[in-house]
């Protein structure tokens, strides 16, 4: 193994503790994140970025309710300094108009989410297996590129009522395959290796680049469209933005806040932030905060429920936080899904396709960004793989190609819902994975407005 | 040790003779190991970031990150590892992790570089005010008062206001003897106002809507910037956009002003200009683009009225070093030249793919990763006349500015973008506000359709991050632009 060894709980949890006594216990909370990454990264004929990466964020909190002072350090021996600075710091800031948070609840025990399968899964398994999906592209006339990694990662939190830890590890596979103008792309992620069929992920990407080559121009217009389960994934990393989120609730702004109990979707359509459920997505016990993860039903057969809170924005809405606590990167934190799930239905792509008389396949969207949050309006393009569908078959392939459309719209036109789920991070979340099956949907309108 | 004075710049690391020591032993393992070249980027950053958001208290952070980066090529494989530093030798480890990714490619592999002479300096970012100076309360008041004050108005429903500031020590050593120090401070701020009227929301931003703007400077550019002062307009502007008509669709003519001109050229002519997306290095992830390596010289992209330039050795750009992530020295290189595609943002290997020389735009973030072509500081050569000047040119059309939402497709060609706010423009004077404005089209048709660029009077630089690379990583680049006046843009395209 080229990674370093797990620290393990001891040592996370006894750094956590170091730090804490300096920080003073009162309003204090501290994690820390590690994610030793290995990744084999390859394009055409050749690895071209393998790399064995390492990220560790020891995080300090003070928070006496007049604001967070938090103290960051990639050094765990810098624990206790980082402690102390935080306590410096929460002594400048303003006095607070709230309470501390209330972090009764607070997690705590050893958690264990890792497999063996993936940690073995080192860089030369990785590596035969790129050169495999490039040797049969080049055999093919396509040429592939994509990623296979292998990541271990721990956490541990830490408050005066205790700490907890979880050890997990990661494993992700994707594949684009390029060929004569089209291409296909496959990827999926799992706590356990073993759960990716990897030789049937180049398998099916070859086939499916073969047959979309040449695509054909796409007329703008609307169609019925069976959308696979990349495309809808992509769609779910928007419901933050839409106004499931503690923040959004706050400010008044999105779906839970102005159409709670509202029926937005269709009635197949379940959508929650799960973390607890084990086998879907990454699952993970608890936030950095050392909070729980719940169950968030945001969507309940269409109508509108919940939203994600981490304990600041609960104190502000007199709730309970969710364990939804996340910092993005040069953003203010903000409770964040990461863990989304739309529930599968019992229909096989194939089925779904059947059901469409006219219309297209998309496998899969590319830059979508949201341009509404209210209306729930986003933009993107279609990439890679999509076909036209005639009586309930795939036939000639189809070029990229915008659209604008509403998530809540999409979810509303949808009469079909497929039965296997796959996995994908969500950008910029750590641990942050959606997971979705194929949808069929009425209507999709594509090109400019 | 924590160390947030600003005294000493090394907080870690204790001198500079430690970093070379640590940097050029990792580099020496690798060759020992069997490497026939190493590099090694020993990095400290720390970042401070305050905010103060409706709904919540202040958030302030400071964190710090130490770590050493080591690249090998090693029987014609790439290989990288990273390690954070502490007391023990990850430094070695890196090294170690870096030859052994190496070694378990399946060969032949064929990878190369031409052998390059050493390259070694200092650089220091010129600042004024170190950021890490100015008080906690001069911060926290800045901060606490824009949100008060934005919070006091009516159907303002919620508001952002931070500062960020950032220094970090770069230490480049490599087997072609090159050593060098770069210590980058910049400094930034953000102010957001969202207002709501009946279940329409608007929001306008300063100095940028993503993630604010950020300078290569000290706390003088929190100065420069007059929150405070411009609050006052960006309240009324989001409260003004809940009562202003939507943007219908059509054809138009339009000037855009610098912050949607930056975006453009940074989705639209950076990204697509960067040489590994060109051969398909990218592909699996962010893309690639509709430009081909051979078309350099040849290929018309936009307008006469079109040159863009990379100069990572622009004064106060985020985006300006003095070494790139591979070691080598920053130096200005035209991208395009009166509309024809003139060069690429390349590396070392990328560029000598072309017979070229690299531009100098392999970059990493932090430690942690295997650098990348990214952006460095890449900018429109600005035209003549101010801005009423290019309104008047215009004479009817709308102004747009500040992007609210963006989106291009894979090969950088179909884009479509929104603004924040869009004006009427009247026989070359802004008339009418509108709302929720949109334009799009296709990269040289639009860069084709470009008339004229205002003067150097109103240059601006934008810095923001930029995401690329599987596993993602980020970017720090930076833009120059001033506004654009373009012809017969399709608007409205977003419904």
């Amino acid at each position: 193994m080229i990674g370093s060894k797990p620290r393990g709980g001891d040592e996370l949890t006894g750094r956590l503790e170091e730090a804490l006594r300096e920080a003073g216990e009162d309003g204090a909370q501290a994690f820390v994140t590690i994610r030793q990454g290995e990744h084999t990264r390859f394009a055409g004929s050749r690895v071209h970025q393998p790399q064995a990466v390492e990220e560790v964020q020891l995080m300090v909190s003070v928070d006496r309710g007049g604001g967070a002072a938090r103290v960051a350090t990639s050094r765990l021996e810098d624990a206790r300094a980082a402690g102390r600075e935080a306590l410096r710091r929460a002594a400048a800031l303003p006095p607070g108009r709230s309470q501390a948070p209330n972090a009764a609840g607070a997690v705590t025990g050893t958690f264990n989410h890792w497999h063996e399968d993936t940690a073995a899964w080192d860089a030369g398994t990785r590596s035969r297996l790129a050169a495999v999906a490039m040797t049969l592209a080049e055999a093919a006339g396509a040429t592939a590129h994509g990623m296979l990694s292998r990541v271990l990662v721990e956490m541990a939190t830490a408050r005066s009522a205790g700490s907890a830890y979880v050890s997990a590890t990661e494993a992700s596979a994707t594949l684009l395959v390029r060929q004569g103008g089209g291409s296909a792309y496959r990827g999926d992620l799992a706590r356990s290796v073993d759960q990716i069929a990897v030789e049937e992920l180049v398998r099916s990407a070859l086939a499916e680049a073969a047959a979309a080559r040449d695509p054909e121009p796409l007329p703008p217009g609307t169609y019925d469209v069976v959308l696979g389960p990349l495309a809808v994934g992509d769609m779910l990393t928007f419901f933050g933005g839409m106004g499931f989120t503690g923040e959004a609730v706050a400010a008044g702004a999105g779906a839970v806040a102005r159409r709670q109990g509202e029926e937005v979707a269709s009635a197949l359509i379940t959508v929650a932030d799960d973390a607890i459920s084990l086998g879907v997505g990454l699952p993970i016990p608890f936030d950095i905060e050392g909070m729980p993860k719940v169950h968030v039903p945001m969507l309940d057969r269409g109508r509108v429920r919940g939203a994600v809170f981490d304990l600041a924005t609960a104190r502000a809405a007199g709730t309970s936080t969710t364990g939804h606590a996340h910092i993005a990167r040069e953003e203010a934190p903000c409770p964040t899904p990461a863990n989304l799930i739309l529930r599968a239905g019992s229909s096989t792509t194939a089925e779904l396709i059947q059901g469409v008389d006219d219309g297209l396949y998309i496998s899969r969207f590319h830059y979508t960004r949201m341009v509404d949050p209210e209306a729930s309006t986003f933009t993107g393009v279609t990439r890679d793989a999509a076909f036209r569908i005639r009586r309930g078959s795939l036939e000639g392939p189809v070029a990229s190609a915008r659209f604008t459309e509403e998530v809540l719209g999409i979810l509303g036109r949808t009469d079909g819902v497929g039965s296997h789920l796959v996995s994908q991070p969500i950008m910029n979340v750590w641990n942050g994975v959606a997971s979705a099956p194929s949808l069929r949907v009425r209507g999709f309108r594509l090109g400019f407005r | 040790m924590i160390q947030t004075a600003t005294g000493s710049p090394w907080a870690w690391v204790h001198s500079e003779d430690e970093a070379r020591a640590l940097a050029q032993e990792a580099v020496d393992l690798a060759l020992h190991r069997g490497a026939t070249y190493a590099d090694a980027r020993l990095v400290e950053v720390l970042e401070e970031r305050l905010y103060a958001a409706s709904g919540r208290e202040p958030d302030w952070r400071l964190e710090q990150v130490v770590g050493l980066g080591v690249r090998v090529l090693l029987k014609g494989a790439w290989g990288f590892g990273s390690r954070v530093l502490g007391p023990a030798s990850q430094g070695i480890e890196a090294a170690l992790a870096a030859v052994e990714m190496a070694e378990a490619q399946v060969g032949p592999n064929s990878a190369y570089l031409d052998p390059l002479p050493a390259a070694s300096g200092h650089f220091r970012t010129p600042f004024a005010v170190d950021p890490f100076a100015v008080s906690a309360s001069a911060k926290h008041d800045l901060v606490a008062g824009l949100l008060r004050e934005a919070l006091a108005n009516q159907e303002v429903t919620r508001a952002v206001a931070g500062v960020n500031a950032k220094r970090q020590r770069r230490c480049f050593a490599s087997s072609e003897g090159s050593w060098q120090v770069q210590e980058l401070v910049e400094t930034g701020g953000l102010l957001q106002v969202w207002a709501a009227l009946d279940g329409e929301v608007q929001r306008r931003s300063y100095p940028n809507s993503f993630h604010g703007n950020t300078s290569a400077a000290g706390w003088e550019y929190l100065d420069e910037l007059r929150l405070p002062a411009e609050l006052p307009r960006v309240i009324d502007e989001a409260r003004a956009l809940l009562r202003a008509p939507i943007l219908a669709p059509g054809r138009a003519d339009l000037v855009l002003g610098p912050a949607m001109t930056a975006l453009q050229i940074h989705e639209s002519c950076g990204h697509a200009l960067e040489l590994d997306r060109i051969f398909g290095d990218e592909a699996g992830f962010a893309g690639t683009s509709f430009i081909r390596a051979e078309e350099r010289g040849k290929m018309r992209y936009g307008s006469e009225a079109v040159t863009v330039v990379a100069d990572p050795t622009t004064p106060r750009a985020r985006g300006s070093f003095a070494f790139d992530d591979e070691g080598q020295p920053a130096r200005p290189a035209v991208l395009i030249e009166k509309g024809v595609v003139r060069d690429f943002l390349s590396s070392r290997e990328t560029a000598q793919r072309i017979g070229r020389p690299t531009t100098a735009a392999m970059r990493a973030d932090g430690h942690s990763f295997m650098p990348l072509c990214f952006s460095t500081h890449v900018g429109i050569q600005p035209g003549e006349g101010d801005l009423d000047a290019l309104l008047e040119r215009l004479g009817n059309g709308y102004y747009l500015d500040m992007d609210r939402s963006w989106s291009i497709d894979e090969r950088r060609l179909n884009f479509q973008f929104g603004t924040e706010v869009a004006w009427e423009v009247r026989r070359g004077r802004r008339a009418r506000l509108y709302r929720n404005a949109s334009y799009g089209g296709v990269t040289p048709e639009f860069w084709g359709s470009v008339e004229a660029v205002a003067g150097p009077e109103t240059l601006q630089v934008f810095g923001l991050p930029c995401g690329k690379g599987e596993p993602k990583q980020w970017g720090f680049v930076s833009h120059g632009a001033a506004p654009i006046l373009v012809r017969g843009v399709r608007v409205g395209v977003a419904g």
